[in-house]
Order: C-alpha cells, then sequence, then structure tokens
C-alpha cells in the first residue's frame, strides 16, 4: 500500500485555481452547445463539458465550463439565477473552491 | 357503554314485509341498536393514505404475538420479520406520500418476497392489499392480474392463507370492478378450509351488488342469516348500489328508510352509495338534492367522497356534470394525493379530458416560476398512450393555467423515455412550432432503445424522423448512438442509402474518421484526408485527430498527417492560417495528455518536433510559450527546446528589436566605449528564450567581463535545458566568482542538480545542494517533487550512485524529509534491474532506516510473479514483524490482486468471488476502502474490463466512499480507453494535498489496526477486539478516547473486567484525562457486583458520581441489593448518602433502601431493628412514604426465599399488628401475596383467616394479577389466590388476567372451567377475553362454542381500553 503512495506521486501535476465552474439542474432541452452559448455572457469559456448517459441518450442534469480565467469564473458566480431556455434555474457551484474528493461527497452524485 | 362491546349478537328476525323485495325482507326485522353504526365506523377506514398500512401493522403485530405463543423458530419468524419492515416501509412511504404505490416498487417488492424464498402471512397481506385503489395508474384488469400473480406465486412459496387473505382479494376485486363468481370464491375457500367470516359475507354481498344481482346478495344474506351474524352499514350501502344496478333506483332509496326502521342511521357510506347511484344514471338534479340533504344533516362528506361522485359521473358518461361537483370540493391540503391518484385513474380510464378539467381546477399556487405541478399527468397521459394531438392541446391549456412551465418539453421528454417514436414527432413539431429550437441530442434517448437491441430497422426510422423534423444527426449521433448497432461503417452507409435515409457526407465522413480515430487507426485517417474532397474545418476534426494520435505511437504517421493539414490547400488554409491552427492543435495535443503520459512519450515527442521542423511546419511564439508552460508543468522541460525549434521567427514581433538588431547595437556602444551591461543582458535573456544557446554563450566568451548575474542565470538555465553539463558547470564557477553570495532561484539549482546528476557529475551536484541549504533557499514542495523525479529518472536509467548519493544528500542535508516517495527510487532502481533480492532489501534497508517501505507493493507483485517464495517469505516476515500481522495481510492481498493471482487473494481473505470480497469488507476495511477500490480498479485495468470498473465506481457512491484523486484518475483512464463517456470531471492531483498529509495523519497501521478493534466491538467480537489492543500495545500504538470506551464497554457487557481494567489503566496512563462515561461505569458496577467485587464497584460508583455522571438505576440498585444480601448495611448507608439528591435522575425508590436496609439486618440478626425501623415509619406522625406505596414486597420474598423463619414469623406479627391497630393493610396484603406467590398457600390461608381485610385489598390484589398475567407460567398463582379470594373472579380485570394467564401456559381445562363458571354467572364476557380463549380453543384444536371475534387482540384491546375511558 505504501507503494501506490509513491505510484500516484510520479504523476503528480500541480494544477490550482483553474476557473471551473460546475453546473447543476441542467434541463434535459440544453447540452453543452447551449451551456456553452449561455456562459460566452461571462467571458470565454475554454471547455464546457455535459456528459450523457449512453444508457438513456439523456444526459445528467450537470456540467462544467472551464473558463479562461479567475475573474470570468466570478463573473458568472455572481449572477445567483440562470436560466437557459426559460426552463429552468441553474445553480453553480465554484468547483475550484473546493477539492474535487469534497464535492463529490456534496448530493450532486 | 359495555354493552357496546359485547359480542354482536344481533339477529335480524325476518319480518312480513310483502311491499318490500327480497333482501329488504331479509333485513326487516327486530329493532337495531345502535351498535350496529358503530362497527361501522371501523369498517368506513379505506385504504387511502396511511389507511392500508396502519391495517397492517396491526395485524403484524397481532401475527407475531400469534407466533410468539405458539413457539414458532424464532430465527425464521426474524428474517421474515425484518423483510416484513422493509416492505412496510417501502410501500408506507409511498402511501404516506402520495397516496398511491407505483407499480414498479410493488414488483420490486414482490420480486424481493419471491426471491427471499418465503413470505410470511403479513407480507402476503401487504402485496395483496396494495393491488386495488392504490395503483391508480394501472388498468383496472391489469391490477387483478397483479394480485393474481402475487397470490399464485406466494401459494408456491408455501404462504398459508388465511381468511384476512381471502378477505383481501375480495376488496382487491371490488376496487378493481372485477368480475368474478361469489359462489365459486366460497368454493375455493372451503377446499383451502378457510371459514368465511362477517367480512367475507359482506364483500360478496358488495360484489353481486356491484353486479346488481340483488338475488346473489340475498342469498349471501341468508347465509349470514343463518349463521347470526350482524349486518352492517356497509351491506346496506352495498344493498343501495344493487337496487341501483340493477335498475330499481325506488327500492335503492327505500334502502335508507329501512335501515332507520332496523335502528341504524344512514352514514355517510350509505349516502355516498345512493349518490354513487344517481350519478351513474347521470341524475345531477338527485346528486344535488342528496347533497343538500346531507349538508342539512349533522354528516359530512369529505373530498374524497366527492370525487368518488365524479368518478361516477364520468365513468357514467356524464362529464358535463363534473364542475358542478368540483365546485363543492373544499381542496383540503391532505386531499391533494387524492385528487391526483383520481386525475391518474381517469387517465387510466382514458378519461383524459375530465382528468384534465380536475387538474385545472386544482387550486395549486401558480405564482411560483418553478410550478410544474401538471407533470404527473403529461407523464401519465404518454404512458396511457393519449392521443398526441390531444397531448399538445393539453400542454397548451396546463401552460395558460399556469400549471406547468414547459409542458410540451417535458411531455416530450417523456415521450423520448418511454421511446415513442410518433408521438415524440408531434412533440417537437408543436415546439418548432412555438419558435423553440429542436436540437440534435433530442433523438438520442430513442436512438439508445434501439441501439441495445441492435434494431437496424428502428434506428432508420429515427433518422428519418430526424430529417422529417429538420434535424441534422451530427458526428456524435453517428459514432454514439448509430454506428454500434452495425458491424462496419461501410454497412451503415449502405442501410442508410437503402432506406433512403438521407445524410449529410460530410458530417457522416467525419464520424467516420472520429470513430476511425478512437481506434487509433491513423492509416485510415491519413488514406481519407489524402483522398478527401469535402470541405470541412479542422477544428472539427481537431478533437478526433488528438483521441487518434494517442492511440497510436507510429510518429511517422503523426508527421505525415499534420504536413498535411498544415500545407494540404483543403484544410487550415482559411483565416488564422496553418501556423496557428498546427499550433494550436498541438497545444491541445499535449494539454490533453497527462503528465505521466508525456513524460513515456517524451522520445516519441521529441521525434515529432523534430520530424515537424523538417517538414517545415511552424508554430506562432505565443502558443509555443502555451506549451512550454505545459511542458514545465509536466516536469519535461527537456521538451521545451525540441518544441522551440518550430517557432516561426520571421513574425515574431516586428515591433521589438530583433537579436541581431541588438547585436549590432551592441558592439556599436562598445565600440563607442560606453557601457554595455544592460544591452547584454538583454540580448542574453533574448537568445535564450529562442534557445540558441551556442550564440548566447559565443557572446558570453566575447563580453565576459561586462557579464551581469542576471545573464548569468538566464544563461546556466539554458544550458540545463539543453542538457550541457559541462557549460552550466562553468557558468555556475563563473557566477560564484562573480558574486558569491549571489543565489539563483530555487527551479534553476533544481536543474542545475539535476543535469549535473544526470553527466555523472555528482560531488558538483552535492556541492550545488549543499549550497542550497547554507544560502537557505526556498524549498516548496513542488522542489521535493522535483527531487523525485530527478531521483526517479535517475533509477530509471539505473545510475545506482546517483540515486543513491543523492538521495543521501538530500535527506541529511534536510532539504527533504525521506517520504516513501521520495524514497522509492532506491527501490525502483533495482525493480527496474530485475534485481528483485536487492530491490527487497533497498526497501528494508528505507525501513530501517527511515520508518518507510517504498513500493514494497510493487516489489510484493515482481516477487509473486517471478514465483520467488523464499523472499516473499521474508519480506512477509519482515512486514508482519515491523507493521504487524495485518498489514502484512493487507500488503500480501493487494499484491495478489494486483498480479491477477485471485486464488492467493481469495486465500488470504476467503471468500468466494473478487467482488464478494469487497463486499463483505465493506465494513471491515472501512478505514481505507478507496484504497481497496483503487486495487480492484488497477486489476480491472489489467483486464480492461471497464463495465467493472464502471460498477465499482457506482459502489463507491452507494458506500459513500469519497474517492481519492488518483482512483478518480485511474477509473477516468479505464473508461477512456474503451471509449466510454466519464461520468465525472477528472481531477487534477493536487501536489500539496498528498504533501502534507503524511506528517499530520496516524500512519496507516494505527488506523487499521483502531478500525479493526472498532469492527469486532461492532461485531460483539470481545476476544478479537482484545487481541487487537494488545498488537496495539506492544507496538505501543495509542488510540482515541472513544475507542477504548467503546473496547471496555464490550467487555464490561461480555462479563470480561479484568481484561477490562487492563484495558482501562492502559488507556488512563496514555491518555490524559482517559475517563469511563456513564455507561461504561454503571456496566463496570453491574460486572463487579456479579464477580463480588463489591468494595470495588462501591469504589467505581464514588468515581462515577464524583464525575457528576449518573449511573444507571440497574447498577445501583444491584449494589445496594448484592450488599444487603451480605448483610452490609453501612456500605447501603453510604450509596444513600452518595446518591443523595440524585434518586430522581437515577430513578430510585425509597423503598430500595428501605427494604434492603431491613433485609440487611435480618441477615446480620437484627431482625428486631429492621422490623421496629419500619414500624416507626409507618406509625410515625410525618411519614415519608404513603402506606399505600409502602411496599415490602421484595423484603417479604427475600426473607420467604431465604427460609428465614424467625424473621418471617416476626415479619408476620409485624404486618398483622400493622393492619389491626393501625389500619394499615398494604404489608400484610404484600405478604400473603408474596406466601401465595411462593406456593405457601396453606400459610396464606392462615393469614387470610388472621386479617380477612385482605380480601378486601382489590387494587394491590389486582395490580398482583395484571402483573402475574404479564409472565409465563404464573397460573397455578393466579388459581390458588382465586381459591383463597373468590369474589375476585367477580372482577373483569380479575377473570381477564385470569384467561391471560391460562392463555398464557397453554391450560385448557382451567380455561374451560373458568369460562363456565363465569357464563354459568351470566357475567358479560368481554372481546378480548373470547378473542383469547378461542384461540386458545383453536390451538389445541377444540371447537369453540362461540363465534370468535373476527378482528385481532389489538383491535378488542384498544376497544376495551377506550370502553374504560368512556366509562370514566
Amino acid at each position: 500500500m505504501a507503494a501506490s503512495a509513491a505510484r500516484g506521486a510520479m504523476a503528480l501535476r500541480t494544477n490550482i485555481g483553474r476557473p471551473v465552474a460546475f453546473v447543476r439542474k441542467i434541463p434535459w432541452t440544453a447540452a453543452s452547445g447551449e451551456l456553452r452559448e449561455h456562459f460566452a455572457q461571462f467571458g470565454h469559456v475554454r471547455k464546457c463539458t455535459v456528459p450523457f448517459d449512453k444508457e438513456t441518450g439523456f444526459h445528467k442534469g450537470m456540467g462544467w465550463i472551464h473558463f479562461s480565467s479567475e475573474e470570468e469564473l466570478h463573473n458568472a458566480l455572481q449572477q445567483e439565477n440562470h436560466i437557459i431556455d426559460g426552463v429552468k434555474d441553474l445553480k453553480e457551484l465554484n468547483w475550484n473552491s473546493i477539492t474535487s474528493t469534497n464535492f463529490i461527497h456534496s448530493d450532486v452524485f | 357503554m359495555a354493552a357496546l362491546l359485547r359480542p354482536a349478537r344481533w339477529l335480524l328476525r325476518a319480518a312480513a314485509a310483502p311491499y318490500l323485495p327480497l333482501s329488504l325482507r331479509l333485513l326487516a326485522g327486530g329493532p337495531g341498536r345502535p351498535h350496529a353504526a358503530l362497527c361501522l365506523r371501523a369498517a368506513r377506514a379505506r385504504p387511502v393514505a396511511g389507511g392500508l398500512l396502519s391495517q397492517a401493522r396491526l395485524h403484524s403485530i397481532a401475527a407475531e404475538k400469534k407466533n410468539y405463543l405458539q413457539e414458532e423458530p424464532t430465527s425464521s419468524h426474524r428474517r421474515n420479520a425484518s423483510q416484513f419492515d422493509w416492505a412496510l416501509m417501502r410501500l408506507d412511504n409511498s402511501v404516506r406520500r402520495t397516496g398511491r404505490i407505483p407499480k414498479t416498487l410493488l414488483q420490486k417488492v414482490f420480486d424481493n418476497t419471491c426471491h427471499s424464498g418465503s413470505a410470511g402471512g403479513n407480507q402476503a397481506l401487504l402485496l395483496l392489499r396494495s393491488c386495488g385503489s392504490l395503483l391508480p395508474e394501472l388498468k383496472l384488469s391489469e391490477r387483478t392480474e397483479f394480485a393474481h400473480k402475487i397470490w399464485d406465486e406466494l401459494q408456491k412459496l408455501g404462504t398459508v392463507y388465511d381468511v384476512s387473505h381471502y378477505n383481501a382479494l375480495l376488496k382487491v376485486y371490488l376496487q378493481n370492478d372485477h368480475k368474478f363468481s361469489p359462489t365459486d370464491f366460497l368454493a375455493k375457500m372451503e377446499k383451502g378450509n378457510i371459514q368465511p367470516n362477517r367480512v367475507t359475507y359482506q364483500r360478496l354481498i358488495a360484489a353481486y351488488c356491484n353486479m346488481g344481482d340483488i338475488e346473489g346478495a340475498s342469498t349471501i344474506l341468508g347465509f349470514m342469516k343463518t349463521k347470526d351474524l350482524p349486518v352492517t352499514e356497509a351491506v346496506f350501502s352495498a344493498l343501495v348500489t344493487g337496487h341501483a344496478r340493477s335498475g330499481d333506483m325506488e327500492n335503492a332509496e327505500n334502502i335508507l328508510t329501512v335501515m332507520k326502521e332496523a335502528g341504524i342511521e344512514p352514514g355517510p357510506d350509505t349516502y355516498l352509495a345512493l349518490l354513487n347511484a344517481y350519478a351513474e344514471k347521470g341524475d345531477i338534479d338527485h346528486v344535488k338534492q342528496t347533497l343538500e340533504k346531507v349538508e342539512k344533516s349533522d354528516l359530512y362528506l369529505m373530498d374524497r367522497d366527492l370525487l368518488q361522485i365524479i368518478l361516477s359521473f364520468s365513468k357514467a358518461g356524464y362529464p358535463q356534470y363534473v364542475p358542478e361537483i368540483l365546485e363543492k370540493i373544499t381542496y383540503e391540503r391532505r386531499y391533494i394525493p387524492d385528487t391526483m391518484n383520481l386525475i391518474l385513474l381517469l387517465v387510466t380510464e382514458k378519461l383524459e379530458d375530465t382528468a384534465l378539467q380536475i387538474l385545472l381546477a386544482c387550486p395549486i399556487s401558480r405564482e411560483s416560476s418553478q410550478n410544474d405541478f401538471g407533470s404527473f399527468f403529461l407523464r401519465h397521459c404518454v404512458t396511457m398512450n393519449t392521443p398526441a394531438e390531444k397531448l399538445k392541446d393539453y400542454c397548451k391549456k396546463l401552460k395558460e393555467a399556469q400549471l406547468h412551465t414547459s409542458p410540451l418539453q417535458f411531455t416530450l421528454q417523456c415521450a423520448l423515455v418511454a421511446q415513442k417514436l410518433d408521438l415524440a414527432k408531434v412533440l417537437m413539431k408543436a415546439l418548432k412550432e412555438e419558435g423553440f429550437p429542436i436540437r440534435t441530442h433530442y433523438f438520442w434517448p430513442l436512438l439508445v432503445g434501439h441501439q441495445k437491441e441492435k434494431n437496424v430497422q428502428g434506428i432508420v426510422e429515427v433518422l428519418k424522423g430526424m430529417h422529417e423534423i429538420g434535424v441534422t444527426p451530427d458526428q456524435e449521433t453517428y459514432v454514439n448512438y448509430v454506428f454500434p448497432c452495425f458491424d462496419s461503417i461501410k454497412s451503415v452507409r449502405a442501410v442508410l442509402q437503402e432506406n433512403g435515409c438521407p445524410h449529410d457526407d460530410n458530417v457522416f465522413s467525419q464520424a467516420e474518421l472520429r470513430s476511425k480515430a478512437v481506434n487509433g487507426n491513423l492509416d485510415y485517417i491519413l488514406s481519407f484526408l489524402e483522398s478527401n474532397t469535402l470541405p470541412f474545418s479542422f477544428s472539427s476534426l481537431r478533437g478526433s485527430l488528438i483521441l487518434g494520435f494517442r492511440r497510436s505511437m507510429n510518429i511517422n504517421l503523426w508527421s505525415k498527417i499534420t504536413e498535411l493539414l498544415y500545407k494540404d490547400g483543403r484544410y487550415c488554409q482559411e483565416p488564422p492560417g496553418p501556423t496557428e491552427a498546427v499550433g494550436y492543435f498541438l497545444y491541445n495535443l499535449i494539454d490533453s495528455m497527462s503528465d505521466s503520459e508525456v513524460q513515456a512519450k517524451e522520445e516519441h515527442l521529441r521525434q515529432y518536433f523534430h520530424q515537424l521542423k523538417e517538414m517545415n511546419v511552424k508554430i506562432p511564439e505565443n502558443i509555443y510559450r502555451g506549451i512550454r508552460n505545459l511542458l514545465d508543468s509536466y516536469h519535461v522541460p527537456e521538451l521545451i527546446k525540441d518544441v522551440n525549434i518550430l517557432v516561426e521567427r520571421e513574425k515574431t514581433d516586428s515591433r521589438k528589436p530583433s537579436s541581431s538588431d541588438l547585436e549590432s547595437k551592441l558592439e556599436k556602444l562598445k565600440a563607442e566605449n560606453q557601457p554595455i551591461g544592460d544591452i547584454l543582458k538583454q540580448l542574453i535573456l533574448m537568445l535564450c528564450s529562442e534557445e540558441n544557446m551556442q550564440k548566447a554563450l559565443e557572446l558570453k566568451a566575447k563580453y565576459e567581463s561586462d557579464m551581469v548575474v542576471g545573464g548569468y542565470a538566464a544563461l546556466i538555465n539554458l544550458c540545463c535545458r539543453h542538457d550541457n553539463a559541462e557549460d552550466a558547470l562553468n557558468l555556475k564557477r563563473e557566477f560564484d566568482r562573480l558574486d558569491s553570495s549571489a543565489v539563483l532561484d530555487t527551479g534553476k539549482y533544481v536543474r542545475l542538480v539535476k543535469v549535473l546528476g544526470k553527466h555523472g557529475k555528482l560531488q558538483d551536484a552535492i556541492n550545488i545542494l549543499k549550497e542550497m541549504k547554507e544560502k537557505d533557499v526556498l524549498v516548496k514542495d513542488a522542489t521535493v517533487l522535483s527531487f523525485f523525479h530527478i531521483l526517479n529518472g535517475a533509477a530509471l536509467r539505473g545510475e545506482t550512485e546517483t540515486v543513491k548519493q543523492l538521495h543521501e544528500a538530500i535527506v541529511t542535508l534536510g532539504l527533504a524529509k525521506p517520504s516513501t516517495t521520495l524514497s522509492s527510487p532506491l527501490v525502483t532502481l533495482y525493480l527496474e534491474k530485475d534485481d528483485l533480492p536487492a530491490a527487497l532489501e533497498s526497501t528494508i534497508d528505507c525501513y530501517e532506516k527511515y520508518k518507510i517501505l517504498p513500493r514494497i507493493h510493487d516489489v510484493l507483485c515482481k516477487l509473486i510473479e517471478k514465483g520467488e517464495t523464499e523472499l516473499i517469505q521474508k519480506a512477509m516476515d519482515f512486514v508482519s514483524q515491523e507493521q504487524g500481522e495485518m498489514t502484512m495481510l493487507y500488503d500480501l492481498f493487494f499484491a495478489f490482486l494486483q498480479t491477477g493471482n485471485y486464488k492467493e487473494a481469495k486465500k488470504i481473505i476467503e471468500v468466494e468471488t473478487l467482488e464478494k470480497l469487497v463486499e463483505m469488507t465493506q465494513k471491515l476495511f472501512e478505514c481505507d476502502r478507496d484504497q481497496l477500490y483503487y486495487s480492484l480498479l488497477k486489476l480491472y485495468k489489467v483486464n480492461d474490463d471497464w463495465q467493472k470498473a464502471d460498477a465499482v465506481w457506482n459502489k463507491m457512491q452507494e458506500e459513500n466512499i469519497i474517492p481519492r484523486e488518483k482512483t478518480l484518475r485511474l477509473l477516468a483512464e479505464i473508461l477512456r480507453n474503451n471509449n466510454q463517456e466519464v461520468p465525472f470531471d477528472v481531477p487534477e492531483l493536487w501536489y500539496e494535498e498528498e504533501k502534507d498529509c503524511p506528517t499530520s495523519l496516524p500512519s496507516p497501521v494505527e488506523v487499521n489496526l483502531q478500525q479493526g478493534l472498532l469492527n469486532a466491538c461492532h461485531r460483539r467480537r470481545n476476544k478479537d477486539a482484545f487481541n487487537i489492543f494488545l498488537t496495539a500495545k506492544k507496538q505501543n500504538i495509542v488510540f482515541d478516547n472513544e475507542t477504548y470506551a467503546r473496547l471496555i464497554n464490550l467487555l464490561l457487557m461480555k462479563d470480561n473486567s479484568t481484561q477490562a481494567m487492563q484495558v482501562k489503566d492502559f488507556a488512563e496512563t496514555h491518555i490524559k484525562g482517559f475517563t469511563l462515561n456513564d455507561a461504561a461505569n454503571s456496566l463496570l458496577i453491574i460486572t463487579q457486583v456479579r464477580r463480588d467485587y463489591l468494595k470495588d464497584a462501591l469504589t467505581t460508583l464514588k468515581t462515577a458520581l464524583d464525575l457528576d455522571q449518573i449511573p444507571s438505576r440497574l447498577a445501583v440498585t444491584r449494589l445496594i441489593q448484592a450488599c444487603a444480601l451480605k448483610g452490609d448495611t453501612e456500605s447501603i448507608h453510604d450509596i444513600q448518602k452518595l446518591v443523595n439528591g440524585l434518586e430522581d435522575s437515577i430513578g430510585l425508590s425509597r423503598m430500595v433502601f428501605i427494604n434492603n436496609i431491613a433485609l440487611a439486618q435480618i441477615k446480620n440478626n437484627n431482625i428486631d431493628v429492621a422490623i421496629e425501623s419500619i414500624e416507626n415509619m409507618l406509625t410515625s406522625e410525618n411519614q415519608t412514604v404513603d402506606p399505600q406505596y409502602f411496599g415490602l414486597a421484595y423484603l417479604f420474598r427475600k426473607v420467604i426465599e431465604g427460609q428465614l423463619e424467625p424473621a418471617l414469623e416476626k415479619i408476620s406479627i409485624m404486618a398483622e399488628r400493622l393492619a389491626n391497630q393501625f389500619a394499615v393493610y398494604k404489608p400484610v396484603t404484600d405478604l400473603f401475596l408474596q406466601l401465595v406467590d411462593s406456593g405457601k398457600v396453606d400459610d396464606a390461608r392462615a393469614l387470610l383467616q388472621r386479617c380477612g381485610a385482605i380480601a378486601e385489598q382489590m387494587p394491590i390484589l389486582l395490580v398482583f394479577c395484571i402483573r402475574n398475567s404479564q409472565r409465563p407460567g404464573k397460573a397455578p398463582v393466579m388459581k390458588s389466590l382465586l381459591e383463597l379470594i373468590p369474589e375476585l373472579i367477580d372482577k373483569e380485570e380479575a377473570y381477564t388476567c385470569l384467561m391471560k394467564s391460562y392463555v398464557f401456559d397453554n391450560d385448557v381445562t382451567s380455561a374451560k372451567a373458568l369460562y363456565e363458571s363465569l357464563t354459568a354467572k351470566n357475567v358479560k364476557l368481554n372481546d378480548l377475553f373470547l378473542k383469547r380463549y378461542a384461540v386458545l380453543l383453536k390451538n389445541a384444536g377444540e371447537s369453540v362454542p362461540f363465534t370468535e371475534p373476527p378482528e385481532s387482540f389489538e383491535f378488542y384491546a384498544k376497544q376495551l381500553k377506550e370502553s374504560k375511558e368512556t366509562h370514566l
């Protein structure tokens, strides 16, 4: 067991403060294109992922927006409600302030 | 009121009433008594929210009692009980929340029951009862079918049905309008040897009446008459329905009159039956009249009843009257589920228009923007195949009524989930008309269904549908949802053409390309790009290309493809042009790879860049900088110069001066003899950023005297990047000469160490390290990681001396702690050379030096692979000696897993399969489940089994495990390698976290041991737990407070006080301020008392009280009693003082002290003192205890048990004296009862003769009866008591208790005698009594001489209680 820690360390990569927003409650009608379009108003969206479940053909209502800068992320987080397709609110969590491990512990998965 | 509780023996005496039809003649008869109505209240309870289950629960309690009485094997009973609880909970929740049960849930509970192999009676009842109106989403016939399926399946499983099951089935039939033959049903019951009861008959009558068969109903009524069964309101109500349905409204109405004549006031049920009858005829006038009549009476119809009327109107085809009834509904919140269920039912019955009407009338708050109340309606409409056009209309109406924010989208979603293509198409068209975009992914759910079944035709249909709507399938649609259905992409194209399925060749080709790329087929990609004639943008290709590149290691193909993209007019020629596009592509390629991947492919990438250089491919400088940063963060700066050669020099910063400009400027200044320091530095920096080492070194040589510190620093770094150790070292020396106090930044030092080490200049490298220490260079976490990379690189190159010396220097200089990570290269060195003995030696050496075991897992794996049994033994011996056997087993286990030796791994943990192993270890290993799963995942990676990996992901969520990042990354890797979507964002590893932990966290050994101990405690394995404690103690590992407390509790519970004290002592000496908690101290006292360590127990009590703890009543009482038996009056007095003021908190009665002090005195032969003090207490002016509660039963019993004859005699005299002289009867009665209880009937009789007042102490006697009736084996005592005081039998409580006792002891004879004597006296026996007696007789196989009360024990017990309350 001790050794696998070393193994992990070999793959370590410093990557702190990537400006990523986590988005929940994405209506089923919207996919990454729509999300990207919506969040473009806050800054440059480097990457936008909304994974689809290949078992159902629907996505799971969550996605990640990678902004170019911290500032853009904060622009997006400042807005209280995000409405896409005029359907539902999107609630966001700052991926940044939470480590991924904490995050998975929350009620999302 | 008591009369009401008597068994209903109301007999209908037929009277001549010629004007009435047959049924009414049967009904007509003697004056009814109001009790009939009372029965009916209960009957009115219907299975609505909570109803079903509360009934079932009552039943379950009764059944459990029955089981207890019959002394069934408890284990199976318990299993059934827990299963029942589970099912009950699931269904109960559903009913409570929604008033209905989804079919899937019922199916699940049913399947689970079947799966368990047996079903108890309650469970069967629960399932059957759920098959009626609780399933509004199912067609009536389907519900009955379901009930039958349950009935048959459970019967096969051996469930024994009783009358309750048959009645439940009947109820289901009634609720589902199921047509059946009541006579056949009765025959079936008869065949099953089940006696129908009143409820059965009642329901059979209802069944006939529902069919309008009055004659049939009358036959059953006749049966009931012969059996003397009471006729209830339910029967009358059924008859209302019966007459109405046979077309005879007049007589339907007449029933109410008959009821009144029979003395039963028509209740809401009867009126409801009448109302429904009118509604079925569409007679709104009469409905209204009747409603008014009901309103005027003191009866009250609930919303639920009104909903029923609406249902009748709708089903009979009179929806026009629904609004009038809707008006009357109050819409109380609690009826919302009922309303929803009616709506669902109407949809099921294809009366969706009416359903909508009701839905629209619902007073749901509409302001909220998130109001989607109508969803349930729309979803069910989709399920029930409501016509698409209607649904469209409904959507519109719901939107208008603000009952749904996006009804069309929602309905479409339902249609997609249900894979209803046609409906989906209509809805999408509607959405389109309203201006909503229709997106490609809307069709994916439809494709998924066909893809699973490889249904080509289905896929084609959907694709055609897409075309019809005007949506073009995109790459993803083809790659993810269409292609997997076909054997080859060629055949997809053929099938699409064959079926006239239009497709965009461009997109299709891209999709094909992508799917080839995913498989790493670069040959195909190259030839495609070469032959392609379609115009498509490079950006659409980029993702696929990157995937393809990463899956193929053919660098020549990489380069060829890149060159083609760069140069071919078809691809990257539009602005911003090929330089930008390819540059960005390279950036993305590297960005998409992980650091380890880049490290592993370093040589490949280098080759690639050089080939690109030869092909004259160029990239912009800004993108180069991005790539440089990436490579830096991946710890492969050596690649930077290789990318640098691609930078497009011509275009770089036309604004800034070029290096040649600077150089001429420099020469000019030099010629003018002006200072050139600044411009020289500027030039050097520029050459460095251009990676032009040659030129920079020349320049330095030329103007050496003008060099400044900054210039040297940049040059040193440049040389390091170019792997030029010689010049780097020389420059460093010159740098030092220039300014010996100058400090380089950390990164430059590290790079120097790396390059010097790499070139065998060990001493120089060590000198640099020393300088770092001396100059106090900031060592960050990243620096330590860099050290690791230096060592690891050297280890991989097999440079033994470099690794050893540098490691030694780093550690001894204190630049970094010798962590597992940092030291692992010492082992890697030998692992890479396959020198396993040396690798193991090195690991062990690390342990001896630094108490770490780097790469032990990998060493073990290799040893296992090579079958080095002796070395394995050596390793295991070492690990188990140093870190304990448990750790050794973990290590070995994981190593076996890793190497695929499942059998051996299995042997270690001894479970059936690998997965089971993980399951079974859920509790045991919870300290590091993630690690376990990580190992499993590693195994799955080796086997490339992504499905299992995915399952692990799900299981981890189930178990609420928080996966570490490395686990997530591994999982993502497996999924990606198999072309699966990763359902989570793959985290980047956070260097800091990993580094910061080891110092603060307890070692894994410690955690494992502690967890093991807690688990053992949890499973009550005291021996295991204690052994772990000993192991830990030996290793001087100290756990936390809580762990010790739990261990001590367990040991005490298992009566191991010696061990408990051992743990306590250890904890007290190792944890500051360690104390036992209340519970532990109480347990300790009890254990000490049991072992007769009374002094110790007293000390424990004192300690606990000093800590302000409240010891348990049991503990204190036990201690006092033990002292009393020893005759230790003093200790009892001490305890009394100790707990003074706490008696109430502890729950200690004063009598405990009085009894025990007296007992202690008697034990000490101070009988007189004892008696005197008791007498004083009872006769003095200021009594502390009311004589009525002055219970001395304990004392008397102990004296009798102890055969302390002289004491008994004196006590007896005292008790009699108190009675005769002071009129205090409690002691003498208690004594009398204790004598009876101890079987000294003669003594008791004598006492009674001397003191007749005993027989008058009814409250005391009755309490005695009640207490005794709760214990088994007390029938003889009760019998003796009754013989002594025969008057007791007149008391209801007494004879009830007596019967209870007899039933307990299965004493049929005495019970019979009791029953006979009571009936002879004409005592009115209550139902509970009769029920008990009947069950006793039945169990003994005897016939019951009266009708057994049909309801459960609980029912009658409650009834009895209620009647007593009304009496009061």
